[in-house]
């Protein structure tokens, strides 16, 4: 991109920023007007985490954001302080990414610590990030403190090991099952790891990007043809 | 399954049995007529919703979402279009707002209906449930009347709705909620204080509230172990938190907090809540308002994650999703309410009788297609 477009995409951004929307809207360009209209969105969703700290007009607007925000920033303060090195790479403050080795015990504090209490595990998400890597991710909920966080997990697809909490939230074990289902993670230490919505002979993992169906499945032939789709 | 001993057998329910509501087969290892273990076996319904998400664009995802849950498809519309409004931002105006409100509880009522109605079918009370079908049909003629779908709506749209209320749709509802409130106490007189009911399902069945939140139980079934825990009032969505209702939960009246019967009562008076909120939605619904008006274009949400809850009538209905910036979900993931709450049946069935074992997987109201997708 040339220099002066970008100058022109930083000014309208500007306008449209301080109250007037038109200055986005009237550019010629239609691929300039498209990137500065990106531009602009990317400029604003960084704003109100700027203004959350002294407007509470912002907080209410966007319901259990600022809280769990918030949590997110004291659960891993404190988190560096209990276990140092368990944090995985750049955080932020949407979630905490963890690294897979202290989960447990991890997971064990982050139930039992009177500040925090998630008694609840409301969901547990496989994710195929791509290059190599598969991620788990957990939603946590504590009834006493209505806050909420989120942990990420990231496991290489050839050593895709994650300690199991299923001992820790009963609600895991299933969740886990799923998760093991579908992307083929392995909870170490869980007490009954099958396949729960697919038969157990089932191959592969399906949910996993460069998934392919087997070809057959006790001699029936498995359909692979996607047409009449749209 | 672990070691049979002498005496022991191993029994299967289902997979096609009435009671199963669905395809579900309980693996139950049984002592004479004492339950020691239940393994549920899911998976006969599978439909690869979650996968099918990554292949379509965003506004066909809803008509699946309708397929999870069959018995409340507007719920489940109603969740995943709060969590795509939330990943984009959108503002949809007070009059989209309401109808979704009065269509959610409808279906709210509608689907506790045939949970109680089957509930007593299952233990052998044939006649409330013809009584709960009549009522439900007035309801779902309504959503006839809506969308011209009885069952698998797709009603509520991203940003909007699909139409507007049709002529005269007001006054129906009305005319059905008038007639509708007696017949409630009707109900509960009929099933809910019938003595058989009672002694089939008091004290039968018991979740304490620490395994109920353990084990992720929510919605109807956790409110019966005595936790008062509704989104709608807790974490408040659309306009839940300009309407004024109770949340009822379970006291015990006939036998031990948490027990089948408080599940079943719970249910009954959610009812009456909801009747309570259709008449306040329409009394607050705004003459005016395109129901098209914050429709994208384009659904196209920028790069980044969501995790939405909301209360469908089952429980906590979570939606994950995740957008890499373009027109397909890149995962998508439904945190489905009926599976957790089949999760515990092990945990609080286990030492019951045999025949109690219907009874309460009947009260934990559970539907098959939201637990396998």
């Amino acid at each position: 991109m040339s220099e002066d477009k970008q100058k022109l995409i930083n000014d309208a951004v500007e306008k449209a920023l301080s109250g007037d929307a038109d200055a986005v809207n009237n550019i010629e360009d239609r691929v300039t007007r498209a990137k500065a209209k990106a531009a602009l969105v990317k400029a604003k969703r960084e704003q109100p985490k700027k203004e959350d700290s002294n407007d509470d007009a912002s907080k209410s607007d966007e319901k259990e954001q600022p809280l769990s925000d918030n949590t997110v920033q004291k659960v891993s303060a404190s988190l560096i302080a209990k276990f140092p090195k368990s944090l995985d790479g750049e955080q932020n403050s949407d979630w905490i990414q963890l690294k897979p080795e202290s989960w447990f015990e991890i997971a064990k504090w982050l139930k039992d610590n009177p500040d925090f209490y998630f008694d609840s595990l409301q969901c547990n998400t496989g994710f195929d990030l791509g290059e190599g890597l598969l991620e788990s991710r957990y939603n946590l909920h504590s009834m006493k403190h209505l806050h909420s966080i989120e942990i990420r997990i990231k496991v290489s697809v050839e050593k895709p090991d994650i300690p199991s909490v299923e001992s820790i939230w009963r609600v895991a074990d299933w969740f886990e099952r799923e998760t093991y289902d579908m992307f083929g993670i392995n909870f170490i230490g869980h007490s009954d790891l099958r396949r729960i919505l697919l038969p157990e002979d089932w191959e592969g993992w399906p949910l996993r990007k460069d998934y392919e169906e087997q070809e057959t499945y006790h001699g029936i032939v498995v359909p692979k043809v996607k047409e009449g789709w749209e | 399954m672990g070691v049979v001993h002498g005496q022991e057998m191993v029994l299967n329910i289902g997979p096609q049995h009435p009671a199963t509501h669905g395809v579900l087969r309980l693996q139950v290892k049984t002592d004479g007529e004492v339950i020691s273990e239940i393994t549920p076996y899911l998976g006969y319904l599978h439909r690869c919703f979650e996968k099918h998400c990554e292949n379509v664009s965003y506004e066909q995802v809803i008509p699946f979402t309708d397929r999870c849950d069959y018995l409340a498809s507007m719920t489940m519309n109603f969740g995943y279009v709060v969590a795509m409004e939330q990943l984009m931002d959108i503002k949809v105006n007070d009059r989209v707002q309401y109808i979704r409100v009065i269509m959610a509880e409808l279906q709210r009522i509608a689907s506790h209906l045939l949970a109680t109605g089957v509930f007593g079918l299952d233990l052998g009370a044939f006649t409330p449930f013809l009584h709960m079908l009549r009522d439900r049909e007035r309801i779902i003629d309504l959503f006839e009347m809506t969308c011209g779908a009885r069952l698998l709506y797709n009603y509520m749209w991203v940003g909007g709705l699909s139409h507007d209320l049709p002529k005269g749709f007001v006054e129906e509802t009305l005319r059905f909620l008038d007639y509708f409130e007696p017949k409630v106490d009707e109900f509960e007189n009929l099933l809910g204080h019938n003595k058989i009911f009672v002694e089939r399902t008091a004290d039968i069945g018991i979740m304490p509230a620490e395994v109920a939140i353990n084990y992720g139980v929510t919605g109807p079934n956790l409110r019966a172990s005595g936790i008062k825990w509704d989104l709608r009032k807790d974490d408040p969505y659309s306009v839940y938190d300009r309407l004024d209702f109770e949340v009822p939960i379970g006291l015990g009246v006939k036998g031990t907090v948490g027990d089948s019967w408080d599940r079943f009562y719970v249910r009954l008076q959610e009812i009456r809540q909801s009747i309570n909120i259709v008449r306040q939605a329409i009394d607050k619904l705004p003459k005016d308002g395109d129901v098209h008006q914050s429709m994208p274009k384009k659904i196209r949400p920028p790069k980044g994650s969501i995790y939405s809850r909301t209360e469908s009538p089952r429980g906590d209905l979570g939606y994950y999703i995740e957008s890499d910036g373009s027109d397909t979900p890149y995962r998508l993931k439904m945190r489905s309410p009926a599976f957790t709450a089949l999760g515990v049946l092990n945990e609080i069935a286990g030492g019951w009788l045999m025949s109690d074992v219907l009874a309460i997987l009947g009260s934990l109201d559970i539907v098959l297609g939201e637990i396998d997708r």
